[in-house]
């Protein structure tokens, strides 16, 4: 059974070993006033994959988590409820015209973040839309290219591993995937079956779990639990990928561990930060702070550090701090089909389709959306049917016996970044006594045109599949931009390398550099850019721009 | 560039394969001993194309018995394979008027489960995708069974059975073999190294075995490369072994991890082919 983890475990010279009950590996601890090179805040797919490159590139770091350190082996249990505590569920104020459901949906806590309960879909963003202004005619050019990210999406998924189909349908030709694809539950036949008969591309969906041993490893045995922490660690998440690669390399992970303010000196560099642990806040030195708490937390850290000398937050001269935030729109369509599907057997998502990612002809909105396989589980499902179809008491245990033969697609679908859609600081304070945030988010007509389009197009994929009774539903999921990369300083809170324009030894590196959202899951672009910060940063070091 | 990505240790994997190999070779040379106990240090046509179809036949009982089972028997026709197999083995073990017979019958038995695996396969979404290739019903399998039907009623037939028509069909089985291997190991990344074993030993093995008619000499070059071919048939189980550990549970969960971990009972096919083509050697060492 799972059990609330309020203890520190990384520490005293040891950290649990993912991959052994009961066992510990040695880790390299550093004093709070010892200056060490890099502290990260967040240990997620940016903060847990920077920590690795960091500290395999020779520099001493030290990586904070809010939440635990769990051992996925022993502590993930299989049910729904239990779960719960995977989810940065600390107070946050959500509005706007169309309010952001923040928790489970969007947001992990502890150490690994939110790849624990991620659903390991691994795709590439669509080259053009690094471009997406000068290319494409709308939102905005990234700082980078495709062409500069390509090598580092090739090392993210040969890091974890990806499992991927032999030839991918969409995007600039690549090198094979580490693994190959995994089988097809009965709801990615749907999609295959239904996207056959309307003739578009369909294809496996490359993920992040194994479909082969690596290391102590298993590859997935297919529980479906994935979306609730995968206790066999066939999912490649941070956890248990870069984390123990971090920990051999010489990193420190400090977990239940809360940043509350990055410390500014006299010349305008950063130089540490206050964390609370254990019932006390304590100092952490650094020549460098790095911030990966994701979309909220990075921009609530950045205007909770405040200072005189910084009065609107930090890197934040410009005012953009906090704004243009993104989610991925998430309508699905379900319906019934005649035979079972069980559709909770195995990853959630198997399958997909990308089409009206790389097809532009015919719509009526800019930007893209990909849509995939569906597959809740009975709890998850029985929240979609009474928050979507307001179904209660007899109607909805009716409505549950049909819940075998359900099947569902689901889009990642993009969103403009709009200036109006931010994070900013409440007046009313957490647990640690620290102000929380206010996310205000408000589709704009393009999104919503999207999401017509889209939901036109999975009621073709579904009738054609043979399903009866479709209905849709309204989601949404992932969180990206507020703390956006670009060109220009007057324009963005950082430059390509994550490097803050106004404070040189503050960095971003995680979904918040975002400038557009694309029509993909976000993890493995994430994980692509923290590589090559990470890269970015040894060579700077080498060549002795570091310290600028 | 990115760097060399940090791989957990093969150290494991290595004593794993070793060790295996050191098991298979000690196995094998006490069965081989055995074999030759009471006869001079050959064995003849007939009897290599009998205990090729014994194995072959075992093979195919444990493997389609295991696959069905995993398919909960959902089709009546997926009890036939195990039964015919299970049949096969006993007429390779007495003498008995109906063996013409059953061999016949699985022969056409197993051609028509290549045919009914191939029907399935085509009408799955994807088509002859590397997907369903990968997990669908497997094209070579049933071929298995055929093929141990073939060597048995080939040992019947002494006279049409020579040793130089042995030869190349034992050749050909060992390459489809290899084929099926390749697959499914490049359906596991070939990521344990011996998983490149089976897709490298036994074609060049059949090579020298389809060749083995030209001269005496290639002949003699074929025993060593089909007693190799044999050794993997029986190393080949301890690895999968070895590879049902590594899955969710382990052995501990055997009764789940046999049929989601790598197939026991598929590696003896090398063995059950390598036997009926060494018993075909010894009268092509001897040609000319
Ligand atoms: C249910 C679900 C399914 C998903 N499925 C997919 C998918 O299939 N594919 C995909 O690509 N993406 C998926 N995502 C999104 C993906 O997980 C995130 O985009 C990605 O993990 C974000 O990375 P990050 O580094 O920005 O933040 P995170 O991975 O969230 O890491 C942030 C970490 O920082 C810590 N933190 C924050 N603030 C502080 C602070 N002040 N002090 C200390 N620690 C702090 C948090 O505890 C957290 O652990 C999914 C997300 C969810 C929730
Ligand atoms: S389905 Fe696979 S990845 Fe998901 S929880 Fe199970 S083993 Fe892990």
């Amino acid at each position: 059974m799972f059990e609330r983890i309020t203890e520190p475990r990384a520490r005293d010279g040891r950290a649990p070993d993912v991959f052994r009950p009961g066992a510990w590996m040695p880790m390299r601890c550093h004093a709070d006033e010892e200056e060490v090179d890099f502290a990260i805040v967040g240990t997620g797919a940016g903060g847990g994959t920077l920590a690795a490159k960091l500290a395999e590139a020779g520099f001493s770091v030290v990586a904070f988590d809010a939440g635990p350190f769990w051992r996925p082996l022993e502590d993930f249990a299989s049910d729904e409820n239990a779960q719960g505590d995977l989810y940065w569920t600390d107070e946050r104020i959500t509005g706007g015209a169309d309010p952001i459901q923040l928790g489970s949906n969007n947001s992990g806590k502890g150490v690994g973040g939110s790849t624990v309960h991620y659903a390991m879909v691994a795709l590439r963003f669509r080259p053009e839309w690094f471009k997406a202004r000068s290319k494409l005619g709308y939102a905005r050019d990234w700082p980078l290219s495709f062409d500069e990210l390509e090598p580092y999406y090739e090392e993210a998924e040969e890091s974890l591993k990806i499992s991927g189909p032999v030839h991918y349908p969409w995007g600039r030709r690549r090198r094979r995937y580490p693994r190959r694809a995994h089988p097809m539950n009965a709801s990615a036949l749907v999609l295959a079956r239904g996207a056959e008969r309307i003739g578009i591309p369909w294809s496996p969906v490359p993920l992040a779990t194994l479909s082969a041993p690596r290391g102590m490893a298993h590859p997935c045995v297919y529980r479906g639990f994935c979306i609730y922490g995968c206790s066999t660690n066939a999912k490649q998440s941070v956890l248990v990928t870069f984390i123990p690669r971090a920990i051999r390399a010489g990193a420190e992970i400090r977990d239940q561990a809360m940043v509350g303010r990055i410390e500014m000196g006299k010349n305008g560099r950063a130089t540490g930060l206050l964390y609370h642990r254990c019932g006390v806040w304590h100092r952490q030195k650094a020549r460098h702070v790095v911030v990966a708490g994701y979309s909220i937390e990075t921009p609530r850290l950045l205007l909770n550090s405040a200072c005189a000398q910084f009065p609107n937050g930090l890197a934040n001269d410009n005012g953009l701090v906090g704004t243009h935030l993104m989610i991925h729109s998430g309508p699905g369509v379900w319906g019934e089909m005649d035979e079972e599907i069980r559709s909770y057997k195995a990853p959630p998502s198997l399958a997909v389709t990308e089409h009206w990612n790389y097809h532009d002809e015919g719509k009526d909105f800019h930007g893209g959306y990909a849509f995939m396989s569906g597959g809740p589980l009975p709890g998850g499902w029985a929240h979609t049917l009474i928050g979507a179809r307001g179904l209660w008491g007899m109607a909805l245990r009716q409505e549950m016996t049909r819940f075998n033969r359900m099947a569902g697609l689901r889009i990642v679908g993009e969103t403009e970044p709009k200036p109006h859609n931010r994070v900013e600081l409440a007046d009313e304070t957490d647990q640690y006594g620290l102000r929380i945030p206010r996310v205000t988010f408000s589709f704009s007509d393009n999104d919503r045109r999207l999401m017509e389009h889209s939901i036109g197009s999975m009621r073709a994929v579904l009738e054609a599949a043979g399903a009866r009774n479709l209905w849709s539903d309204r989601d949404s999921s992932h969180l990206l931009g507020s703390c956006r990369m670009g060109d220009d300083p007057e324009d963005s809170v950082t430059n390509a390398d994550g490097r803050t324009w106004t404070i040189p030894n503050l960095w971003v590196c995680d979904g918040s550099l975002f400038p557009t959202s694309g029509g993909v899951n976000p993890s493995l672009t994430i994980q692509a850019l923290a590589c090559r910060i990470g890269d970015r940063i040894a060579a700077m070091a080498k060549r002795g721009e570091l310290g600028r | 560039m990115p760097a060399r990505i940090p791989e957990p240790s093969r150290r494991p994997l290595l004593a794993v394969g070793l060790g295996a190999a050191t098991v298979a070779g000690v196995a094998g040379a006490l069965a081989w001993r055995w074999w030759h106990r009471s006869e001079r240090a050959e064995i003849s046509p007939t009897r290599g194309l009998r205990a090729g179809a014994a194995v072959l036949s075992l093979a195919v009982l444990l493997d389609s018995g295991i696959e069905h089972y995993r398919g909960s028997f959902e089709n009546p026709a997926m009890v036939i394979a195990p039964t015919l197999a299970l049949a096969t083995l006993g007429m390779t073990a007495v003498e008995d008027r109906a063996a013409p017979y059953v061999f016949g019958a699985a022969l056409a038995v197993g051609a028509a489960g290549v045919a009914f695996h191939s029907y399935n396969i085509g009408k799955r979404a994807g088509g002859f995708d590397m997907l369903n290739l990968f997990y669908a019903a497997p094209l070579g399998a049933p071929a298995a069974l055929s093929l141990a039907g073939l060597f048995g009623l080939a040992a019947e037939h002494p006279d049409v059975a020579k040793p130089e028509r042995v030869a190349p069909v034992a050749a050909l089985a060992l390459l489809g073999t290899a084929a099926e291997a390749g697959l499914l190991h490049f359906r596991g990344a070939f990521q344990n190294p011996f998983m490149f074993a089976p897709v490298t030993l036994p074609p060049i093995a059949a090579a020298a075995t389809a060749a083995s008619g030209i001269s005496p000499l290639v002949a003699k070059a074929a025993r060593p490369l089909l007693l190799g071919t044999a050794l993997l048939g029986i190393a080949g189980p301890i690895l999968h072994a070895y590879g049902i550990h590594r899955n969710m549970g382990g052995w501990r969960n055997w009764s789940q991890m046999i049929l989601q971990g790598p197939p026991l009972p598929a590696p003896p096919a090398f063995l059950g082919i390598a036997l009926a083509a060494l018993g075909a050697l010894p009268a092509l060492e001897r040609t000319r």
